[in-house]
């Protein structure tokens, strides 16, 4: 168990971003954004290289496939940390090395934890292709002609079936994610223009009950986000506290679908083994205890799943609405751009884009606390929770920030 | 060990996996799971089978998620199964599926509490449904393959 103590104890005092979008210009790879984000985090935090004590990276890029990508990036930016390594928990492990920055940083061991995450899989990748077939388990899920969205569609059916979830309702997040990437200069599908319900259940079928409009888009580029930890002490001395890490939890379940089936029923996921509940569950229950938050103190969501009803369980699991009752929640206007919780504020993975992995998420949260959300700015954002995901609905992170220390 | 499993697998060149224009690498049987493959060369379905704690589990575990043991043995299934989930598939995951969609993937439970992923294969005027009884069969399917599969609507 996570000693207290250690919510709200450390702080993200700089953040470096770099971006690229497809056709323009020569492509970049996922090491040269990743170089020039984390060599801007540090000038932002006003850190030296020789103060980085941690590297931590996300998994190794789909688009930069070399084994230890930690060390890749560690050798060009010249630091020589007592802590170095690859975040491996798929998606979820991009917030994974904040939370490994916190403790990292809070256990006093390093002053400085530096969390890189980078792809630009769409730059370099068909990944509709690529992708398709890279989730399934080789010997008894693949031959089967198991392609990843028939992987998320396994929890989705069970899912529908136990809690009389309508495609419908599913397709409200589609709708009002697109909404939000209206507003995103970066967006996707921004120049897509709105849609509607009908049009998620006009769109032909992908794999049932999954429709085009219910399935993530692959950003069209790349994105690399770094931000720099440490102690809260040490931020407020010598620093501007960007946001507290006030509360951080993760669970993973399993690596494949066959395997989410077999080996649970124990805690923390004694309802188990089912398709209909995740580790995000868990994940959430240890960030809000250390946070000492609830889900009605939280101001802005934004998750990481692929596909539209997948948001609805997630949903339910962060706490903002009971089990089963996610459809209900979105349909009577839950996550409305107009008048809801603010959810996916930037379009989220079905309209802004999927970026394999990343902190991105994390960085527009950051940005609409301090009115930096160019036209889709939140009113009083104070306290933001990040759900970061990886693998079919198999590794889940939470991470919840504040703008000023709460503990 | 005898991997031949269908004339038409080379398994010492093993069987190559592609995603459109992308090679994903070679699937082969491992240690752990050979004598599973050498069973559906026989027609066989098999499970792990934990001999202290009598549990079956998925041919691909290694320890008992009960007590540890790694003695773990082979044990013939039923057969027999329900449907927990199903996905019927439209856009295939590669240019060797194309051909057989729509087809449906999912995850049968069998008699003996095991959930196992597979094709499923409504038979007649069956429709495959969450609960619908399933009985294993052995066809050879895309990849050229002889696998398990689950016919649905079968008594």
């Amino acid at each position: 168990m996570m000693r207290a103590s250690v919510g709200g104890s450390t702080a993200i005092v700089g953040i470096g971003r770099a971006m690229t979008r497809r056709g323009d210009g020569p492509p970049k790879t996922p090491l040269q954004l990743g170089a020039v984000a984390a060599v801007d985090a540090l000038r932002k935090a006003g850190i030296k290289r020789g103060q980085v004590g941690a590297l931590f990276t996300g998994r190794m890029p789909t688009s930069y496939m070399v084994l230890q990508y930690n060390q890749a990036l560690l050798n060009e930016l010249k630091i020589g940390p007592a802590f170095s390594s690859e975040v491996t928990s798929h998606g979820a492990g991009a917030l994974g090395t904040l939370q490994l920055g916190a403790m990292a940083v809070h256990s006093g061991a390093i002053d400085y934890a530096l969390c890189v995450t980078n792809d630009s899989s769409g730059v370099w990748l068909n990944q509709t292709h690529a992708n398709a077939a890279t989730e399934g388990e080789l010997q008894f899920e693949y031959p089967y002609g198991a392609s990843t969205p028939s992987l998320y569609a396994q929890f989705a059916c069970r899912y529908m079936h136990e809690f009389n979830i309508t495609p419908a309702m599913a397709a409200r997040v589609a709708v009002e994610n697109r909404r939000w990437a209206l507003d995103h200069p970066h967006a996707a599908m921004r120049s897509k223009g709105p849609i509607t319900v009908d049009d998620v259940l006009a769109s032909r079928m992908i794999a049932s009950p999954l429709r085009l409009l219910d399935c993530a888009v692959w950003y069209p580029g790349g994105i690399a986000t770094a931000m720099v930890v440490t102690r809260a002490d040490v931020a407020r001395a010598d620093h501007e506290p960007l946001a507290y890490l006030a509360g951080f939890g993760q669970c993973s379940t399993h690596e494949w679908v066959s395997e989410r089936m077999g080996g649970w029923g124990y805690a923390p996921l004694e309802d188990g083994p089912n398709m209909f509940r995740t580790g995000a569950a868990e994940a959430a229950r240890q960030a809000y205890a250390m946070a000492a938050l609830k889900p009605k103190d939280i101001d802005i969501v934004q998750t990481s799943v692929p596909f539209s009803f997948a948001h609805l369980i997630i949903l339910e699991e962060l706490g903002f609405c009971g089990i089963g009752e996610g459809g209900a929640f979105v349909e009577s206007g839950g996550i409305d751009y107009d008048g809801g919780l603010p959810f996916n504020t930037m379009g989220g993975y079905l309209s802004f884009g999927q970026v394999s992995q990343g902190l991105y998420n994390m960085h527009e949260t950051i940005n609409q606390m301090w009115g930096r959300a160019e036209g889709r700015q939140v009113p009083d954002v104070e306290v933001g929770l990040v759900h970061g995901h990886g693998g079919p609905l198999a590794s889940h992170s939470a991470v919840i920030v504040s703008k000023e220390r709460l503990q | 060990m005898n991997y031949e499993m269908h004339k038409a697998i080379d398994w010492s060149q093993g069987l190559p996996l592609t995603a459109g224009d992308y090679f994903l690498g070679i699937y082969q049987p491992s240690p752990e799971t050979a004598g599973y493959w050498e069973a559906v060369a026989r027609r066989e379905l098999v499970l792990k089978w934990c001999p202290h704690c009598r549990i079956a589990f998925h041919p691909k575990r290694i320890v008992c998620t009960a007590c540890g043991a790694d003695d773990l043995e082979w044990k013939r299934a039923s057969g027999r199964a329900t449907v927990y989930s199903f996905s019927e598939v439209h856009h295939a995951p590669s240019g060797v599926f194309a051909p057989s969609v729509p087809y449906t993937v999912g995850l049968v439970a069998l008699e003996e509490g095991v959930h196992l992923f597979s094709r499923l294969i409504p038979e007649g005027d069956a429709k495959v449904a969450i609960g619908a009884p399933a009985q294993v069969e052995f066809r050879v399917m895309e990849l050229g393959q002889l696998l398990p599969v689950f016919v649905v609507g079968k008594p």
